[in-house]
């Protein structure tokens, strides 16, 4: 197979000789790796390097001159916002905060490249990472409004990759609902490789929700490693239907006693989408909860795969650990992949873990018939109910409702 | 209203229903008896155009053949199937399904559809003539209504949709004598010159509420014997052994 990419250093400015070199040896190490195939047991339903060899003719990695995008925002409830051009920090306001406590700027790669044994597409983005931002939350402050980070691509992405890294730390009892949403006008195929680094301090709180607003031509993959401390939680809504392709890596590491973490997801997918998440739950001390609600609703030749693990270290004593993931089958040709995997080694534990795929039950659909309600509009009633359960612990009343609109749109096709 | 001719039905080849002859006139309420696997059930079924069922002979509706229709045109051309086991919809909310169903049947009969304050308005109106908390249709449909929730619920449907026909599949069972009388008195208050009743049910019970005009004993896929109200108290005494 010809090489469908072109990865250079020297496309990107300003680094020191150090820098490069670091950057350098991480990108011979991915050379020497490439894109991941199914050989790799983190990808093991899904050949990365063939998907893309098929897509893209020459993926470049540029130095981009963001052209000017105009931001338009949600208004269907108030919010802060970060707005990331192509990865990058272009704008952001905090109208609704006090600005003394929270800390943003561009994400600083010096001395953060470093050289260690990692996945091909960590090297990547060490060796070609540029953008993102460092985002810091002051000990006790509570925002009181959402935080939308807007992520807009430009035009001139066509066949290449953003590599960027992102960091979050909440520190002690603060308290943060995050919705990362893709807003994408574009048809062009093109890929991002994101890393986001959160740390969330003692008794500190986070929603992650991850949603996009249109279709998109993009490969997303980002992974996401999240790490918590004594008493801290972390809720994952994952509503990310639409893109071409996403994979999401998430690593939660329950470092300190008491800590809660969720992922739920619904995603709804259409046409020749793929969508794959994969978690890795990682439960390090005692007194831990988490919890994770997969569901996906597979119509024509859409792909979606999970993969779930959940670790227990032996000291890991009390630990409360779920995991289920529901798949409804529409079409012969659509796929679903489930791997959950429990890896205890402590004996004091309560983990469980269950995966069903089935297709839409008829009698409930000759129930909503029997009422006048068109065919069509009874699947969707039935695939909405489905997939919306997920967002009942969501307590952001405003928020809930524009979330649970987009999700019927989504299951509506737009 | 409707008219029924040797129909037949077999479902993963079991012959259920052979050669079955009813014929409904507006105003009147007819029950249907019978024993356990008489084919009641799938009367009903097949009335309500459900899926499975491989059919014969002729099902007309106010002279339109029901074959060839689907169950919601069916239900849009006004027969309403009160479910034996009504079904337990979850993220589904109650009161978004009865606003669709109702503006779906709305919309078919070229009547102006609902909005959704006017709907809520009507939708009041009709739960507490059937004392339904309207915290009920808030919730998900059927998921964690008791027996007795379930069936008020299909009444109220049934009020809401104002079918020409309505078939009432065993709605008494699980029935407490308290919601058996509140689903009768939803039933009667209902009945009137231009609409009809099918009740399908195994016991003389719910009949001591909603009188019919006609009783039919169906066995082994057959009506058997049609009698007036009367005959229900016979059954009772004498069983259906007699008959079969």
């Amino acid at each position: 197979m010809k090489n469908f990419y072109d990865f250079r250093i020297e496309n990107i400015k300003d680094l020191t000789l150090e820098e490069k070199n670091l950057r350098k040896k991480n990108l011979d190490l991915f050379f020497q790796k490439g894109f991941p195939n199914k050989k790799n047991e983190d990808w093991k339903f899904t050949d990365l390097n063939t998907i893309l060899g098929k897509n893209f003719n020459n993926i470049v990695n540029k130095d981009f001159v963001s052209e000017e995008k105009k931001l338009k925002k949600i208004d269907e409830f108030e919010h802060n916002f970060i707005f990331l051009v192509d990865g990058k920090l272009i704008s952001n306001s905090f109208d609704y905060e006090d600005k003394n406590s929270i800390f943003i700027k561009d994400y600083n790669y010096k001395n953060e490249i470093k050289l260690e044994k990692q996945s091909s597409l960590t090297l990547l983005n060490s060796a070609l990472a540029t953008g993102g931002f460092t985002l810091e939350v002051s000990k006790n402050y509570k925002f009181t409004k959402p935080l939308v980070i807007y992520n807009y691509f430009s035009k001139n992405l066509k066949e290449s990759i953003i590599n960027s890294k992102n960091s979050l730390i909440l520190n002690d009892e603060s308290k943060l609902t995050l919705i990362n949403y893709i807003d994408d006008d574009l048809n062009e195929n093109f890929m991002t490789n994101t890393i986001d680094n959160i740390i969330i301090k003692k008794n500190a709180s986070l929603n992650n929700i991850f949603i996009n607003n249109s279709r998109c031509n993009g490969y997303f993959y980002r992974f996401i490693k999240t790490v918590l401390e004594k008493g801290s939680s972390c809720d994952n809504y994952l509503l990310s239907t639409g893109l071409k392709f996403n994979k999401l890596d998430m690593e939660i590491d329950h470092n300190e006693e008491n800590s809660r973490s969720s992922i739920f997801s619904a995603l709804n997918l259409l046409g020749l989408e793929h969508q794959e998440i994969k978690t890795r739950i990682n439960h390090n001390a005692p007194n831990c909860k988490s919890y994770q609600k997969i569901k996906n609703v597979l119509n024509a030749d859409s792909k979606g795969v999970y993969q779930g693990k959940i670790f227990v270290k032996n000291i890991a004593q009390k630990t409360d650990a779920y995991q289920l993931s529901k798949a409804l089958i529409l079409n012969d040709e659509s796929e679903f992949d489930a791997k959950p995997e429990l890896e205890i080694y402590a004996d004091d534990v309560k983990c469980s873990h269950g995966s069903t795929s089935g297709s839409i039950d008829f009698d409930s659909l000759h129930y909503l018939k029997s009422r006048g309600i068109p065919e069509n509009e009874a699947l969707k009633m039935l695939i909405n109910g489905f997939l919306n359960e997920i967002l009942e612990t969501l307590s952001d009343k405003k928020l809930k409702f524009f979330l649970l609109e987009k999700l019927e749109s989504q299951i509506n096709g737009n | 209203m409707l008219n029924i001719k040797n129909l037949e039905a077999t479902i993963d080849n079991k012959h259920i229903l052979r050669g079955l002859d009813l014929d409904i006139m507006p105003g009147e309420v007819h029950a249907i008896m019978g024993p356990n696997g008489s084919g009641k059930s799938t009367l009903a079924n097949v009335l309500s155009g459900k899926n499975g069922y491989e059919i014969k002979g002729d099902i007309s509706f106010n002279g339109k053949r029901l074959n060839e229709l689907s169950t919601e045109e069916r239900a849009q051309k006004g027969i309403f199937l009160a479910f034996q086991y009504p079904l337990e919809i979850p993220g589904v909310n109650t009161n978004i399904f009865l606003k669709t169903s109702l503006n779906a049947v709305r919309k078919a009969k070229g009547e102006k559809e609902l909005d959704t304050l006017t709907f809520l308005k009507l939708i009041k109106e009709k739960a507490s003539e059937l004392g339904i908390d309207e915290k009920f249709l808030s919730r998900q449909l059927n998921v964690g209504f008791s027996g007795g929730e379930k069936k008020k619920n299909e009444i109220l449907q049934m009020k809401l949709l104002q079918p020409k026909l309505s078939i009432l599949d065993e709605t008494d069972s699980g029935l407490d004598i308290d919601a058996l009388r509140i689903v009768a008195d939803g039933v009667n208050s209902y009945k009137n010159k231009d609409n009809a009743f099918l009740i399908i049910t195994h016991y003389q019970r719910l009949l001591d509420y909603i009188k019919p005009d006609f009783i039919h004993v169906l066995s082994k896929g057959k009506i058997v014997k049609t009698g007036n109200a009367e005959l229900g108290a016979e059954l009772e005494k004498t069983g259906y052994s007699n008959l079969a």
